[in-house]
C-alpha cells in the first residue's frame, strides 16, 4: 500500500502530512516520554522486529503467493497505540529516507495510510472492544482470551487495510492523478487489500497468540482485563457488530468481482485485458455519474491550488505537442552526453590512482 | 526463501554508497534534502500531460548520477515498492480518456496514453531523486539535518536506534529462516503453522534484546536525553547549489524547456 | 573497591540466584570469576551495577549501591557486554565512544579528545567512522571495550570478552584487557584467558563463592573444578590423562581458601 509521491498533488500530500504531524505530535505529548526512559529503546527494538518481520515471507496455504507483515495492529497491542504510532511512523521514514522505498513526500500519507488506522483506529474501536467484551466467555479463560486475540487480530487487521485503501483511492483521487472513476479504483483496491488484510491479520493474530501464551504480560490489555473481565456494553457490541459487518461485506464483494486473488493478478494480468469489461462493469455509466464521484471532484475543484490539476480536457491539455516531443528527443540527446562525459572522467580518474 | 539475505544486502548496499566520496556526498545534507523535497514537488506539480514539459527534469538525476558516480542499477530494484500502485492508477488511463491528442504519422497518442506514460515518468523521477538523497547521505548526516529542521528530538533519536536494530534483527531473522529452510526443504516461505511461534521467538528475544540494550544504555549515563555527534554547517557552496538547483526547477516548472528547443527547428 | 557482605538475590518467584556472597575487591585488583552456566556470574556483576536489586551490603568505591548512588555507582564501574551489539547502540562507532562522556556533562570537545586518545591507544582509530553494523565481531568487541575505557572507570567489568572471537582476535582482547590499569572483574568460561589475564579467582557455584584464592592455585586444582562441571585450562592440561567430566572426586586438594 506505499504511495509514490507521483500518485498525490503537493496539495493533499501537504494536507496528509499535517494530520499526521498533529497525530504525530499529540502521541508524543501523550507518552511523555521523558518520564518513562525505558520506552525509547523498547520501542526502538520493537520497531526494528517489526521491519525485520516484513523482510520475512510467510507462505498461505492453498495458494503459490506469500502474505506480508504491516505491523500496526501488532505494535499498538504491543506498545499501546501511542508508542504503536511513532514506532509505525520510524519504520516508514526509514524506509522512505534511508532506502528510497515509499516516497518522500508521500510519508505524511503513507504514515495516515498505514500507521493511523491500525494504530488508533485498530486499537480503540477494535482490539481494546473486544478484548474487553465478554465473547467466547463461555470456555476456559485462557482459551477465551487466545479466542479474542484472534478475533480482534483479523478484523482489526482487515478494517484498518481496508480503510487505508480507502484513504488511498480518496487521497489519488483528489490530486487528480487518474482518469479512473472514484468508484472503479475503490472496486480495484478493497477486495485486494480485503485479502492482504485477511492474511496479515492470521500472522498478528499468531503472533499475539504465541506472545500471550509465553509471556502474556507483554500484551498490555490482557493484563488489565484478567482484573476485570466480560463487561460488555451495548457500544462495544455495535462497534464488534459493525466491525463484523464491514468483513463480511467485503468478502461478499471479493466473491461478486470472481477475483481469486493476489494483488499481481489485479494489476497486471487484469489490467491489460480491460478491467472494466471484467468487473461486468459498464465504464461508460460506471462510477463517474455516481454521488460519491461528483462530490469528490467538486471537493478536489475546491481543494486544488493548481488549476491545472481540474482535469483538463484532453483537446487543449497542456504541453504535449510535436515541437515538445523533439525537444524531449534534444535533452535526452544531452543527458546521454551527460553520461559519457561522467563515464569517461571517471575512468581517467580511476587511472591516475 | 532468501529474501531476506537480499534485503539485508540491499541494506548494506546503501550504506557502502552513502560512505563513498564524491561532490554530492560533500554536500550539507540539509540542502540536499531541501533540494530533494523541491524537485519532488516540482516534478508532481506538472499538468498529467505534460509529457515533454516534464523531461528536462530528468537531467538533475542524470547530473547527480554522474557527480556521484552512483550506479542507476541500484535504483531500479527500489521500483518494485511503489511502482505497483503507480502501474494499478495508470495503466487504466488509456481505457478511460481516448481523446486523440497527437498524432504522429500513423500513430495516434491518446490523452489516457500521454497521462499513464507522464504518471510513470512522474513516479521514476521521484523515486530517483528520493534515492540520491538516500544513497549520498550517511543516516547520521541525514538525522541532524532532520534535527535542524525541527523534528523533534525523541524521533530522531527513535529513527537512530531503530536503524542500528533493523540490521541486528533482520541477520537474526535470516539465520531462523536458513535453519528454518533446511529443515523443510521445497518450502517457499514460513509454513502457517510457524508463523506465530517464528515470529513469536524473535519478538521475546527482542524484548530481552531491549532491556539489555536499556542496560548498556543506563551504564553510561544515560537518562532520558540523547546527546549527538555535531554537525558540519553549511557552507556558502551548499546554499549556492540549493539556489541554483531550486531556481531552476522553477524556471523549468514555468517554461517548457522542450518545447521551446524543439520550436528553434520544427515549425 | 567492591565490598560485598551476605549478598542476596532472587527473582520474584523462584530459587535465589545468589546466596549470601561475601567477598572484597581491592584497588587494582584483577580477578576472574568463574562457573558454570547459570551459576550467577552474569547476575553477580549485574547486581553490583545496581541493575538488579539486592539484600546485605554492598558498596563500590566506598558508596553503597543504592538508588540515589547509581549515577556515582555507575560512573566508577564500567561494563563490558558480553554481546556488544547491544552495547553499541549508535549507528557509528564514534558516536557510541562520546555517548557516555557527553551524558556526563562533558563538553563536545572534551568528549570527543578523550574517545580519540581511547581510539588511538587500542589502535583503533581507523574504526573512527564505521558503522557498527559493518565492522568484524573481533573489531566490535575492542569498540565496546573503548566505549567503557572512554568513561574512564575505576573498575572494568567484563563478562566473556573472548566469546566467539577467532584466536587472533582472542589474544588482541587479552592484551588489551592485561594492559587495563583498572580493577578488573572478569567472568568467563574461558579459563586460559583468565589465567593469563586474571590474578585471583573467584569460583561461582549454585549463586555461592566455593572457592576464592590465587588464579594459579584454583586453576590448576582439577578435582575442584571438576566438581563445580569445569575443566583444567587447556594450556594446563595433561594430553596424555584427558579429563573425566562427572568423575567427581571428593577430596579437594588446594590450598585457596574454602568458604
Amino acid at each position: 500500500m506505499h504511495m509514490a509521491d507521483a500518485l498525490l498533488s503537493p496539495a493533499v500530500a501537504v494536507t496528509m502530512y499535517a494530520a499526521s504531524g498533529a497525530a504525530a505530535a499529540v502521541s508524543l505529548k501523550q507518552l511523555k516520554m521523558d518520564d518513562d526512559v525505558k520506552r525509547l529503546p523498547v520501542m526502538a527494538v520493537t520497531s526494528a522486529l517489526v521491519f525485520a518481520g516484513q523482510m520475512i515471507n510467510y507462505t498461505i496455504p492453498g495458494t503459490g503467493s506469500s502474505g506480508h507483515l504491516c505491523g500496526g495492529m501488532m505494535l499498538s497491542a504491543l506498545l499501546g497505540p501511542q508508542a504503536g504510532f511513532l514506532s509505525m511512523i520510524t519504520i516508514l521514514a526509514i524506509q522512505c529516507l534511508f532506502f528510497a522505498d515509499g516516497g518522500l513526500m508521500a510519508l505524511g500519507a503513507n504514515v495516515w495510510n498505514m500507521a493511523f488506522y491500525g494504530c488508533f483506529v485498530g486499537y480503540y474501536l477494535i482490539w481494546r472492544p473486544i478484548l474487553h467484551s465478554n465473547l467466547f466467555s463461555g470456555m476456559e479463560q485462557r482459551k477465551t482470551i487466545r479466542a479474542r486475540i484472534i478475533l480482534a487480530s483479523i478484523i482489526g487487521c482487515v478494517v484498518t487495510l481496508q480503510l487505508g485503501a480507502f484513504s488511498v483511492v480518496l487521497e489519488t483521487s483528489l490530486s487528480g492523478i487518474t482518469e479512473l472513476p472514484f468508484g472503479a479504483f475503490m472496486a480495484l483496491m478493497q477486495p485486494i487489500h480485503l485479502a492482504i488484510g485477511l492474511v496479515e491479520g492470521l500472522i498478528t493474530a499468531a503472533v499475539l497468540v504465541f506472545v500471550y501464551e509465553s509471556r502474556p504480560e507483554l500484551l498490555r490489555e490482557v493484563e488489565d482485563m484478567e482484573h476485570h473481565d466480560g463487561k460488555r456494553t451495548l457500544k462495544t457490541t455495535v462497534a464488534i457488530l459493525a466491525a463484523l459487518a464491514v468483513v463480511v461485506g467485503g468478502g461478499l464483494s471479493l466473491l461478486a468481482s470472481s477475483n481469486p486473488d493476489g494483488l499481481e493478478w489485479a494489476l497486471f494480468g487484469n489490467a491489460e485485458a480491460g478491467y472494466a469489461e471484467n468487473m461486468g462493469l459498464d465504464e461508460e455509466d460506471f462510477g463517474v455519474k455516481s454521488g460519491i464521484a461528483d462530490a469528490a471532484a467538486s471537493i478536489q475543484e475546491a481543494t486544488s491550488f493548481l488549476p491545472d490539476y481540474a482535469f483538463p480536457d484532453s483537446e487543449s491539455a497542456a504541453g504535449t505537442t510535436v515541437s515538445g516531443l523533439v525537444g524531449s528527443a534534444i535533452v535526452a540527446g544531452v543527458a546521454v552526453l551527460i553520461s559519457m562525459l561522467g563515464g569517461f572522467f571517471r575512468k581517467k580518474n580511476a587511472k591516475q590512482h | 526463501m532468501d529474501q531476506i539475505g537480499a534485503s539485508l544486502r540491499e541494506l548494506h548496499e546503501m550504506d557502502e554508497l552513502a560512505l563513498r566520496r564524491s561532490p554530492v556526498h560533500g554536500l550539507c545534507p540539509l540542502c540536499k534534502l531541501i533540494v530533494t523535497v523541491t524537485f519532488i514537488v516540482t516534478v508532481v506539480s506538472f499538468p498529467k500531460n505534460a509529457l515533454t514539459a516534464l523531461v528536462p527534469m530528468a537531467l538533475y538525476p542524470v547530473l547527480l548520477f554522474q557527480l556521484s558516480g552512483i550506479p542507476v542499477s541500484a535504483c531500479f530494484r527500489k521500483l518494485r515498492l511503489v511502482l505497483p500502485l503507480v502501474l494499478a492508477v495508470g495503466l487504466l488511463n488509456p481505457f478511460f480518456d481516448r481523446a486523440p491528442l497527437l498524432r504522429v504519422g500513423e500513430v495516434t497518442l491518446t490523452g489516457g496514453m500521454i497521462s499513464m506514460i507522464t504518471l510513470m515518468v512522474k513516479g521514476v523521477l521521484c523515486l530517483t531523486a528520493a534515492f540520491l538523497l538516500a544513497a549520498t547521505t550517511p543516516i547520521d548526516a541525514l538525522c541532524a539535518a532532520l534535527r535542524r529542521i525541527r523534528v523533534p528530538e525523541t524521533m530522531v533519536t527513535l529513527l537512530l536506534l531503530t536503524y542500528r536494530y533493523v540490521g541486528v534483527l533482520a541477520e537474526e531473522a535470516a539465520v531462523m529462516t536458513d535453519a528454518y529452510s533446511l529443515r523443510a526443504p521445497g518450502q517457499k516461505g514460513i509454513h502457517i503453522s510457524a508463523w506465530g511461534s517464528f515470529l513469536g521467538q524473535l519478538l521475546l528475544r527482542s524484548m530481552d534484546r531491549a532491556e539489555e540494550l536499556y542496560a548498556a544504555m543506563l551504564l553510561r549515563g544515560y537518562h532520558g536525553a540523547y546527546p549527538h555527534a555535531g554537525t558540519k554547517p553549511c557552507v556558502p557552496k551548499d546554499a549556492a547549489y540549493a539556489l541554483c538547483c531550486v531556481a531552476v526547477f522553477l524556471l523549468l516548472r514555468r517554461y517548457d524547456l522542450a518545447r521551446l528547443l524543439g520550436s528553434l527547428f520544427v515549425r | 573497591m567492591i565490598e560485598m557482605e551476605h549478598v542476596s538475590f532472587a527473582y520474584e518467584t523462584g530459587e535465589p540466584v545468589l546466596n549470601d556472597i561475601t567477598v572484597s575487591v581491592g584497588d587494582g585488583e584483577s580477578v576472574g570469576l568463574i562457573g558454570a552456566n547459570g551459576a550467577g556470574k552474569s547476575t553477580l556483576m549485574k547486581v553490583m551495577l545496581g541493575l538488579l536489586p539486592h539484600e546485605g551490603r554492598l558498596t563500590v568505591d566506598g558508596l553503597e549501591v543504592e538508588k540515589n548512588n547509581l549515577a556515582a555507582v555507575r560512573r566508577s564501574l564500567g561494563f563490558v557486554l558480553q554481546n556488544s551489539d547491544n552495547q553499541m547502540f549508535m549507528p557509528t562507532v564514534y558516536e557510541d565512544m562520546i555517548f557516555a562522556p557527553l551524558n556526563y556533562g562533558l563538553s563536545r570537545e572534551e568528549a570527543e579528545r578523550k574517545a580519540d586518545a581511547v581510539l588511538e591507544r587500542l589502535g583503533l582509530t581507523k574504526l573512527k567512522n564505521r558503522y557498527n553494523h559493518k565492522i568484524s565481531g573481533g573489531e566490535k568487541r575492542m569498540a565496546a571495550i573503548a566505549t567503557i575505557l572512554v568513561m574512564e572507570p575505576k573498575a572494568v567489568l567484563m563478562d566473556e570478552p573472548t566469546s566467539a572471537l577467532d584466536p587472533y582476535n582472542r589474544r588482541v582482547v587479552i592484551n588489551a584487557v592485561r594492559e587495563l590499569r583498572q580493577t578488573k572483574l572478569i567472568a568467563s568460561h574461558d579459563l586460559d584467558m583468565i589465567r593469563d589475564a586474571c590474578d585471583r579467582v573467584l569460583l561461582l557455584s549454585g549463586g555461592r563463592i566455593v572457592a576464592d584464592g590465587p588464579a594459579d592455585t584454583i586453576l590448576r586444582d582439577r578435582a575442584l573444578l571438576e566438581a563445580h562441571r569445569l575443566e583444567l585450562p587447556l594450556s594446563l592440561q595433561n594430553r596424555t590423562s584427558n579429563s573425566a567430566l562427572g568423575q567427581q572426586s571428593g577430596k579437594h586438594r588446594t590450598a585457596s581458601k574454602r568458604i
